[in-house]
């Protein structure tokens, strides 16, 4: 696909990894920090990027350090907050583009590595802690954002569905933290807890872009200022076996329309050879609008807009999501079981596999094309140990048999139905 | 056949008028393993009144633009999207206010793929049948939005400022509107709006752009369309004002959201001037309102606005308005905030240095999104319905002026075509 390839390096705790490519007109970079999810630290942690973007040492006010981005062409910088296996990872994301389209008379790399680095490791500070305005607005922002998931019913049900199949795991966390936590966080005990993630997380650091590890290694280096230290490597995820019974949770909420979400165990990750099949399994089941789920929920009964499944490969989750008319719980259900019963038996028609083998080779193959796509692929090796290329996925995808896909099937277990529906007739 | 080249930003585009009057452009992207395609039409939600050379003057039920195209994908064969799969191609569509657009990505058998989606909406096939199953599948996705605040927030405005426009209408359109549709009424609009001479196609990404014309040219010339004159379209006039100062809706939200605008007179060309004109709308707004302006600050540290604060300018055949807006715990005190900061600036107009910055960062902005082939496809054909040109932009932005800037802020922000949408619980 492409003779581009990462070269690595490190820095103390951090690795380095960069993408010497011509094709984009941006240097893209990524930072991931990651941590153990567990229920004392996702609050402050998830609270953390959201303090680091209001100031650094050198840009202390928050609108100083806008228009220095601004400055910067403009300069794309932000921050995201996710569960991957059984970690918490916070990602910062700079994009800036490449001089030779401007006339600009700094070297952009530079000032954008330079940033990028102040952001993590030199915040604002006053008496030797977080900024306290900083931290209790930031405090509010977060009550708010978990606050408003509710406001987005696809959005609250896929959440409520993973979090009542784990309630037993970390998992069941969201990854902006807990509303209830953030009332006893302060200036000092989150500047504490921001120490102890940076000494203790795996740090990578990604630069895409027309440049070198050699050019990018100075760089990094005087503007990181890191705890020392080597770097960490990420542990696999805790794999569980789906409940013996699956269980049935109704919530009723003001909804026009009902959110029937189905929350499955597959027994196999990111970093496990039968991961191929699983793909193919969940392509065939209702990745893509040629699947079982798409055609039987939507196509052929017309109960739906919407009827998918989705893989949580790091955690070896799979979810189903369709939004249906309240009355029709029953007979949407009764179809969905139909299809994963049908995945089980082998009912899958030889051109089905094909269609699923060729849209997944197309999304492997599309990576190539976006700088910020190739990083996450790469990351997943980084998260899981898997040593995977692209082309190496791609083939692998390719071999799957119609036996490994059942056989993947058969490993798969309901853990748990979920369904949003209204408050007529309350009990 | 022409080529341009843009020198300055390293691209080169081929364009070509079939016979026909299909619009061909063909962006080659060399190292790029993807190829994108779009397939326009001029055709949308608001396109509900209209008469075809030769025809009766015709009015219909709203929401058909966006039935047509969940019905475009059905095929005498069965559903396109397994052909597209077969080939390795994501397929999608999507309508919007003055267009509807047929989509696919691709990484191999590109010209297999271009072929099918020439076909696919070049060959309707409605049956009673068909387009009965259909109104199922749309009740339910106008259900799901009649869910999502953000959304009737958002329709909620438009419904604010136009009483006659049909931007206001929604593109889905009702539950009642979608069940009188019906299959002659799809065929009458498919004849009006998909012959070629009112559409475009779009290609951009790893290909010979040469050979793929060629194939283009070949798939048109071997089928026939009757000639088609200009088609005429129908709108009511719109008055100046706007049709109600608020509205408010009542639904579950953990915080009220509010959005508002000013209506103001659509541009009167197309061209050049008019994307001029959209360009220095946006310049200005984010200048004021960007998340470095000094107003951001005071809100976010008031706690009067949070992340989902944001603004844009929409305009399209016979309308133009800004939208302001986000989650806010009092939607009185942030409009009045906020409507305080515009009169202010338009008096005291908006500082050189301001400008220069946001400039630059819009700059920066327009060239990060040319690496993404689907953003360059999406608003190659949105800049080309105004008779603009997407590569023209950092051009145009380099010849703004402060003055320009200025006298666009004291045109758009006229307090008298101001209206506010609200969402809250009632229990809020």
């Amino acid at each position: 696909m492409t003779s581009e390839q990462f070269e690595r390096g490190s820095i103390g705790r951090m690795r380095i990894n960069v993408l010497p490519t011509k094709r984009f007109k941006t240097f893209a970079l990524s930072l991931f920090v990651g941590i153990p999810l567990t229920e004392s630290r996702v609050t402050p942690v998830a609270l953390t990027p959201f303090v680091l973007r209001r100031g650094t040492s050198s840009y202390p006010e928050t609108i100083s350090f806008r228009e220095r981005l601004d400055d910067l062409y403009g300069a794309g910088f932000g921050f995201d907050l996710y569960k991957r296996g059984d970690y918490q990872i916070v990602q910062l994301r700079l994009d800036v583009i490449n001089d030779r389209f401007v006339s600009s008379q700094q070297p952009l790399l530079r000032e954008a590595v330079a940033f990028l680095g102040e952001a993590l490791t030199s915040p604002a500070l006053e008496n030797g802690r977080f900024r306290t305005r900083y931290v209790e607005a930031e405090k509010t922002t977060v009550a708010k954002r978990i606050e408003a998931i509710v406001n987005d019913k696809i959005r609250y049900a896929a959440e409520r569905c993973v979090e009542e199949m784990c309630k037993d795991e970390p998992y069941r966390l969201l990854a902006i933290g807990r509303k209830e936590d953030l009332a006893s966080v302060d200036a000092d005990s989150l500047y504490r807890d921001y120490q102890d993630w940076l000494s203790n997380a795996v740090i990578d650091l990604y630069v895409s872009g027309d440049t070198s590890l050699q050019e990018v290694l100075p760089l990094a280096e005087s503007a990181f200022k890191l705890p020392a230290g080597s770097p960490q490597s990420y542990s696999p995820p805790e794999l569980k076996a789906p409940r013996q019974e699956p269980q049935t949770i109704v919530e009723r909420l003001d909804v026009a329309q009902g959110k029937l979400n189905l929350g499955l165990r597959t027994g196999i990750s990111y970093g496990d050879s039968r991961y191929p099949s699983l793909l193919v399994y969940n392509g065939v089941l209702g990745a893509f609008p040629h699947s079982k789920l798409f055609v039987n929920v939507r196509e052929k009964a017309s109960l739906a807009y919407y009827a998918s499944s989705r893989l949580d490969g790091h955690k070896g989750l799979l979810t189903i999501q369709s939004g249906i008319e309240i009355d029709n719980y029953e007979k949407a259900l009764g179809i969905i079981r139909e299809q994963l019963e049908a995945m089980k038996q082998g009912q899958f028609a030889a051109e089905d596999i094909e269609r699923t083998k060729a849209m997944l080779s197309n999304q492997l193959r599309e990576i190539q094309d976006s700088a910020y796509e190739r990083i996450s692929f790469d990351f997943n090796n980084v998260l899981s140990g898997a040593e995977r290329t692209g082309e190496s996925l791609l083939a692998d995808v390719q071999a799957v048999t119609p036996d490994a896909i059942a056989e993947a099937a058969r490993g798969i277990g309901l853990d748990t139905v979920y369904f949003l529906r209204d408050r007529k007739g309350e009990g | 056949m022409a080529v341009k080249q843009y020198p300055k930003l390293q691209e080169t585009l081929l364009h070509e008028k079939l016979d026909n009057g299909l619009e061909v452009f063909i962006l080659p992207k060399p190292g790029f393993t993807k190829t994108y395609a779009t397939f326009t039409t001029r055709y949308g939600s608001i396109d509900n009144h209209f008469r075809a050379a030769g025809k009766e003057e015709v009015r219909v039920p709203d929401g058909i633009a966006h039935f047509l195209e969940h019905k475009m994908f059905e095929e005498p064969e069965g559903d396109i999207f397994s052909t597209f799969a077969s080939q390795g191609a994501s397929a999608n569509a999507f309508t919007s206010f003055d267009r509807t657009v047929y989509l696919f990505s691709a990484t191999e058998s590109v010209e297999a793929n271009v072929n099918t989606l020439l076909n696919f909406v070049q060959n309707p096939y409605f049956t009673d049948e068909n387009v009965e199953k259909e109104k199922g599948i749309i009740i339910q996705e106008i259900n799901m939005y009649c869910d999502n605040p953000d959304w009737r927030v958002y329709y909620g405005l438009i419904e604010a400022l136009y009483s006659k426009h049909p931007v206001h209408i929604d593109i889905a359109g009702t539950a009642e509107s979608v069940r009188s549709i019906t299959k002659d009424m799809l065929y009458e609009c498919y004849r009006t709006f998909y012959h070629p001479s009112n559409m475009s196609l779009f290609i951009v990404g790893g290909v010979d752009a040469e050979a793929m014309l060629e194939r283009v040219k070949a798939n048109q010339a071997a089928k026939t369309f009757e000639p088609a004159g200009p088609i005429e379209r129908f709108f009511e006039p719109e008055p100046a004002e706007v049709r109600q100062r608020k509205i408010e809706i009542d639904l579950p939200v953990s915080l009220p959201k509010c959005l508002f605008g000013y209506k103001e007179e659509p541009a009167a060309a197309s061209g050049e001037a008019a994307i001029r004109r959209e360009l220095a709308t946006k310049l200005m707004l984010d200048a004021l309102l960007g998340a470095s302006s000094p107003l951001y600050q005071e809100l976010y540290d008031d706690n009067l606005i949070s992340d989902s604060f944001g603004h844009e300018y929409n305009t399209g055949p016979g309308y133009a308005f800004s939208v302001i807006g986000g989650d806010t715990k009092d939607p009185d005190e942030l409009l009045r905030r906020v409507s305080d900061a515009f009169r202010a600036a338009a008096e005291s107009g908006i500082a050189e240095s301001v400008f220069e910055r946001t400039r630059r960062k819009k700059i920066g902005a327009y060239l990060r999104m040319l690496n993404s082939p689907e953003a360059i496809a999406g608003e190659f054909t949105r800049y080309r319905l105004k008779g603009g040109d997407l590569f023209a932009v950092v051009d145009l932005y380099e010849s703004l002026t402060l003055e320009e800037i200025n006298a666009r802020l004291r045109e758009h922000a006229d307090p008298s075509r101001l209206a506010v949408s609200v969402v809250r619980g009632s229990g809020a």
